[in-house]
């Protein structure tokens, strides 16, 4: 915990009308926001950090070279500006002057190429050290240049800086991160407690001049759903995070509160094992999408807070497929698809679902259902969501699983569905030249207009030769008093709360 | 006196000792992984290993078991996997916090309890004594997770007079904000309880007002107070004393409920934190904690026990 002193405090309060001297106005009267969590945060290391507690703490405290906006447009933060070699392979990026830690000290590109060798050395166990692998070396030319030099072209790495767990740490205090950490962010991390609250406060200097506006962040932990919305009615929070679906409707009818509820790139999915029966057959993989109509299960599964999709691609994105038309439920069509594939009597399934993730479930149960009429028996099988990766990922024949929305599409697409990805063998040993071709393909141009073409190429290829039933994507939800201001729901689960405030 | 209560130490130090061995070992059965908890979903098995070989889970249980008991006999308790840091401070705040809930719940338990069981007692019979057990039988059938979630409802949500969730130092709200966020809760805790505490007490307070020494002691011309006091009470008290001690186990567990409902900072709440997460050392650490609050709780029952019962005292001598 960062032990500040009364002093210390103090002594903030009075440099901060000087530093800020301009925006002074704009920032009184800001106010405390409490933020209702679910679970506590396990680790304050942000390059270790894996759940979204954690990440919506990170985007407070620390800044990374790259932002992603909410309308997932990313932008610069730290770095001001880059440029990138012809062949994609080398990236520099120009950092802003005058960026501040915590502590007083500027950031500059020895903090950056820390963070990074840090998040590379598997000793740290980095959770998101795969996706940066690509990086064969760094250098500083000057306290403000950092140039990155890639072991092959990427076209989206500027994209993949501003994820949730590559922050900027500085280089010298490493050692304190788990217990007191310092960023460059627009909060610093006060105290906190496991299991009650993490308390942050505004930083006097931060970077972005007349931001953040609240005085106060406040973390607070409440394991029951229930409570946490009996106390967002009572006023003893500004917002609940992450709202089941079903709740959606009810809360939104409330008075006093405001729900938002907004699409992201996170998808649930029946995962089918490629390489095993009955789902080797690729006729019995799309008589399974003839015989269920996703709308349906939207509706079922998640009271409509979202949208069916072919790919992890979700259906609000620029790069959508959207002159697929929805398949109407075809059982009939689904049978003669099963009987061509050698299943005269249908086919019979275990499906594993996971217990402890209810919208999971229900997806499950929902598409056993579904399916029925088509011939296909599924037999559920309920096993806890902790035992998936040791017995479940890869291994069984059919099973539920959803995945989280990514920062980029080519880390939300190229892991799961190429040949080679790191995920597709723990899911579903999916082979098709062309997905393969598209994402290579993708990767390999800077230009958006060319990567539109190898993603629609993409989708159009796995509607064809399907891996697996992927449902929907799933909205995102969070339910706010209706006095919160400037606080918008990011897709990709965390806050931006630069421009928050509380009004009358 | 001091003979007996060494030889009760060392029974506690033995009972300690083989929950060593049954807590390691009831921990290490448990499924799960903690390296792929700290790596997250989309960790891949190489990251895994390493993180596997660097935290010593590899190890042979005899030593990671080893490593462990040593520590604890030289009061370090483990770090935590998951969090980075030692385990020790983490648990002696949520001990801390819990020790504030328990200890108020016990006192009033213990007071609450045995002075409506007194009264029940005396008053048998009559309309008092009726609503009464009509109370506590509602109270102990009514499982407390019930009171949670209605409580919150009702004075948070509603009424708005209370905090819903929570926990406020006293240093930094004051006495009144610190109480406010202790009612509920200790409501939740002590209603079951009372109501076992003082149907226990009314009975066995009746049993003993019925007895040939209570009557005794009237027929002499003791006034009626006296009688209760020095004649009955300490006798009618000795079943309450052993179930007061077993109700600090039933309190325990009901204070893992309350703090989950009630969002409250405590041992319960960072037990289960240990072990959704596969947090071993938290978890081995966090039980060996509530271990020996019960068996400490059960020792002073038993030291209170011979202090009541004389025949406890002088052991076999006086019987």
């Amino acid at each position: 915990m960062v032990r500040l002193t009364r002093r210390d405090l103090g002594a903030a309060a009075l440099a901060a009308p000087f530093v800020l001297s301009g925006n002074a106005r704009a920032q009184a009267g800001g106010g405390t926001f409490r933020i209702a969590l679910g679970a506590s945060l396990r680790t304050l290391d942000p390059a270790k950090t894996t759940i979204g507690e954690e990440y919506i703490y990170d985007n407070l405290v620390f800044n990374g070279l790259t932002r992603m906006r909410e309308d997932l447009v990313v932008e610069p933060e730290l770095a001001e500006k880059w440029t990138f070699s012809d062949d994609l392979k080398t990236w520099t990026f120009t950092l802003r002057r005058g960026v501040k830690f915590h502590n007083g000290r500027e950031m500059t590109a020895q903090d950056v190429i820390a963070t990074y060798t840090r998040i590379l050395d598997p000793a740290t166990a980095a959770a998101p050290r795969t996706n940066y692998t690509m990086i064969e070396k760094m250098e500083a030319p000057d306290p403000y240049t950092v140039i990155f030099r890639l072991s092959y072209a990427y076209g989206g790495f500027a994209d993949i800086l501003s994820d949730r767990q590559v922050k900027i740490i500085p280089h010298d205090l490493v050692d304190q991160l788990a217990t007191a950490p310092i960023g460059t962010g627009p909060f610093m991390m006060r105290s906190y407690t496991p299991g009650d609250r993490m308390i942050l406060t505004r930083f006097p200097d931060y970077f972005e001049a007349g931001q953040p506006r609240f005085d106060t962040v406040e973390l607070r932990i409440v394991p029951e759903m229930s409570v946490r919305i009996a106390a967002l009615q009572a006023g003893d929070m500004e917002v609940v995070w992450d709202i089941p679906p079903e709740q959606v409707k009810p809360l939104g009818g409330n008075s006093g509160l405001r729900v938002e509820s907004v699409p992201t790139g996170s998808w649930d999915a029946a995962i089918m094992n490629n390489a095993i029966a009955p789902f080797n057959d690729i006729r019995v993989r799309r008589a399974f999408h003839m015989a269920v109509d996703k709308r349906d299960v939207v509706e079922l599964v998640l009271f409509g807070e979202g949208a069916p999709t072919h790919s992890p691609i979700p259906p609000n994105h620029p790069f959508f497929v959207s002159d697929i038309p929805a398949n109407r439920a075809d059982p009939a069509g689904a049978r003669r698809l099963l009987a061509e594939a050698g299943h005269r009597n249908g086919v019979k399934v275990p499906l594993v679902i996971p217990v402890g993730r209810p919208v999971r479930e229900r997806l499950g149960v929902t598409l056993q259902q579904l399916a029925r009429p088509a011939g296909f028996d599924i037999e559920i099988q309920r096993v806890p969501f902790a035992r998936y990766n040791a017995e479940v990922s890869g291994k069984a024949p059919f099973y539920i699983d959803g995945y989280f929305a990514r920062p980029t599409l080519d880390t939300g697409t190229h892991p799961f569905l190429h040949s080679e990805g790191s995920w597709n063998q723990r899911l579903w040993h999916y082979k098709n030249a062309e997905v393969d071709r598209a994402l290579a393909a993708a990767r390999l141009t800077g230009d958006p207009e060319k990567q539109k073409v190898e993603y629609l190429a993409l989708q159009r290829a796995m509607v064809a030769d399907p891996p697996g039933f992927i449902a929907y994507s799933v909205n995102f939800a969070c339910a706010y008093r209706a006095n919160v201001r400037g606080v918008k729901t990011h897709p990709m689960r965390w806050f931006d709360l630069r421009a928050g405030s509380i009004g009358t | 006196m001091a003979s007996y209560i060494a030889r009760r130490l060392l029974a506690v130090l033995g009972v300690l000792w083989a929950m060593t061995l049954l807590i390691f070992g009831i921990v290490h059965l448990l499924p799960g992984n903690v390296a792929y908890m700290i790596l997250g979903e989309y960790a891949t098995a190489e990251a895994v290993a390493t993180l596997e070989a660097r935290l010593g889970l590899n190890d042979p249980l005899w030593l990671q078991y080893w490593r462990w008991f040593s520590g604890l006999l030289g009061g370090d308790f483990g770090r935590s996997l998951v969090m980075d840091r030692p385990a020790g401070p983490l648990i002696a705040d949520a001990l801390a916090h819990s020790a504030i809930l328990a200890g108020i719940s016990i006192v009033l338990v213990a007071i609450i309890g045995i002075a409506l069981g007194i009264h029940s007692a005396v008053h048998k019979g009559t309309l008092s004594d009726r609503v009464l057990t009509l109370a506590q039988y509602f109270f102990i059938a009514v499982p407390e997770f019930f009171w949670c979630i209605l409580l919150i409802l009702l004075f948070a949500a509603w009424l708005g007079w209370l905090p819903a969730t929570g926990y406020t130092p006293i240093g930094e709200g004051g006495v009144l904000r610190w109480a406010t966020h202790l009612i509920l809760p200790v409501f939740t805790l002590v209603s079951g309880l009372i109501a076992h505490v003082s149907r226990l007490t009314r009975s066995s307070m009746i049993e003993t007002l019925e007895s040939g020494y209570v009557l005794a002691a009237r027929a002499r011309g003791v006034p009626e107070g006296r009688v209760l006091r020095r004649h009955a009470l300490p006798n009618a008290l000795l079943p309450t004393v052993t179930v007061l001690a077993v109700d600090v186990g039933i309190l325990i567990g009901g204070i893992v409920v309350v703090e989950t409902v009630f969002a409250y900072p405590g041992l319960g709440r960072l037990l289960i934190f240990a072990i959704e997460n596969h947090d071993l050392p938290l978890l081995m650490a966090g039980m060996m904690v509530v271990t020996t609050v019960y068996a400490v709780a059960n020792l002073v029952a038993d030291i209170l026990y011979a202090f009541l019962n004389p025949r406890i005292r002088y052991g076999r001598a006086a019987a």
